[in-house]
């Protein structure tokens, strides 16, 4: 295997990892959000998808 | 020029972003356009289905080409000839013209290959689950933002978004190029182009995890576009009187909850992909090899079990929308969808968390072949959904015919307890000396 690869035993995450992390939950949270208030809005009669009116 | 991999992965992201933008910028107006332009419901189908037909080689051509010549370089000529296209296309008056020109535009869409490549040259392997998904979750949310904004920012005037769509498409070129980088070494970028002439391709293309990882990535990405085509006129058609009952009227009406539905898959689909990244990063970390058959000693078999158990995930969920449409509840049938589309984010991050450990030194001809080839399904499994005579059914057919199979095949090409990438057919022929 490529020498650029080290294994997980050996290496620590970097600093940026934390924020990488950060970011995806950011976006979980809005595939969440988004998902919920476009459903709600569906099964009351209200609308849709944000955009699909 | 001094640069580290973060911004490396940002510029890569806001690149694939905009690419992905321009590929689906067509359907988010084709209202306006099939208005313009008189077009029939068949005109109209071979606009939407047009979107995809350059992904499968385009793909391929580009995950090669990324290789020999760098990322950047590749992602830079993409966006400037999709860039300059979509501008001409502003411009274009003739429908015949207007739809090459947006066929061209698609080609955008191959750029994902790239900054797969670009990233995982970049990345150390305890990170790059989290980092592919970051990559290609982010990048993917392009589709939606521009079905979101696009019609809102510019109603009916497809010319005017079409040319900001490739002006600015043509700005984010000369950043890549200016600030693009291709490998964080030279020994890298230049391995990388040394492995990537026609007979280090074809042995990429015969291996049998590669083959195992395309089919998993046609369980999960090409059936996320797939759905994407599908999902609207399912639930129009399979629930209608249950939306009628929500108090939706008209076509339009039935349309607008039948196409939230479908845009709650895709949406999911891509912002749980950076999640399923980092969970195979978590796999691989804490170690866990749940499953039985696939390798427990490699390197990176954690990982190999997360999209083992991915792929399950997604045949369940399969299964679980045919019961649930033919129970008749749309509250169970949209409850299966949503898990499906988590589920698709986990085949999806699962299986390019693998890619650049499998093949470090052809990253973008693996990822190209994995990555291409798998679109075609996008087109396969709608013609399978819609040949069933209960069109709840065709789900459960997808899963039963095809994807126990590729299940297993993937269970059958990650057994190896050494190096699963060099097992696969015409082995003599193609055997190539490690450096």
């Amino acid at each position: 295997m490529s020498t650029q690869f080290r294994t997980a035993e050996e290496a620590s995450y970097e600093p940026w990892y934390k924020y990488g992390v950060a970011f995806l939950a950011v976006e979980m949270l809005i595939a969440v959000a988004v998902s919920a208030y476009s459903l709600f809005m569906t099964f009351q009669g209200l609308g849709g998808f944000p955009g699909k009116h | 020029m001094h640069t580290n991999k973060v911004e490396q992965l940002i510029i890569a992201t806001v690149g694939f972003f905009w690419c992905f933008l321009m590929w689906f910028s067509t359907a988010a107006f084709s209202p306006s356009i099939a208005a313009h332009y008189h077009l029939s419901i068949a005109a109209l189908g071979l606009l939407a289905s047009s979107a995809i037909w350059m992904a499968p080689v385009g793909r391929i051509v580009a995950g090669w080409a990324s290789d020999r010549y760098g990322a950047p370089r590749t992602f830079a000529v993409i966006l400037t000839v999709c860039g300059l296209v979509s501008i001409a296309s502003a411009f274009t008056q003739d429908y015949t013209l207007l739809f090459a020109e947006r066929v061209i535009v698609a080609i955008a869409g191959v750029s994902f290959v790239v900054g797969i490549q670009h990233v995982a040259q970049w990345f150390d392997a305890n990170e790059i689950g989290t980092t592919e998904g970051l990559y290609a979750g982010t990048g993917n949310v392009g589709a939606g933002m521009g079905a979101l904004l696009l019609p809102r920012i510019f109603g009916t005037d497809y010319h005017a978004a079409f040319l900001w769509l490739g002006i600015i498409a043509l700005a984010i070129a000369a950043w890549y190029l200016a600030r693009g980088q291709a490998a964080r070494t030279v020994k890298q970028r230049d391995t990388a182009r040394d492995r990537s002439d026609l007979r280090s391709a074809v042995f990429v293309w015969s291996r049998y995890i590669a083959v195992a990882l395309m089919l998993a990535y046609a369980m999960s990405f090409g059936l996320e576009i797939a759905l994407n085509a599908w999902l609207p006129g399912y639930f129009s058609r399979g629930f209608h009187n249950a939306i009628l009952a929500l108090g939706f009227t008209g076509v339009a009406g039935v349309q607008i909850a039948a196409g939230t539905f479908a845009a709650v898959q895709s949406f999911c689909a891509s912002l749980f992909r950076p999640f399923a990244g980092f969970m195979s990063d978590i796999f691989q970390r804490k170690g866990w090899t749940p499953l039985p058959f696939i390798a427990k000693s490699l390197p990176y078999a954690p990982r190999l079990h997360w999209l083992g158990i991915a792929l399950i995930l997604i045949s369940l969920a399969m299964v679980g929308l045919t019961l649930a449409g033919l129970s008749g509840s749309l509250h169970l049938s949209v409850v299966m969808l949503v898990a499906l589309g988590i589920f698709i984010s986990f085949g999806t991050g699962g299986t390019f968390a693998l890619v650049p450990l499998l093949f470090p030194d052809r990253p973008g001809t693996a990822a190209g072949f994995i990555g291409g080839v798998s679109t075609a399904a996008a087109i396969v499994f709608p013609l399978i959904f819609a040949a069933s005579t209960n069109m709840h059914v065709g789900y459960l057919t997808v899963a039963v015919y095809m994807f126990v199979p590729f299940v297993l095949f993937y269970f059958w090409a990650a057994r190896y307890e050494r190096h699963p990438e060099d097992h696969g057919i015409f082995n003599r022929a193609l055997a190539v000396e490690e450096a």
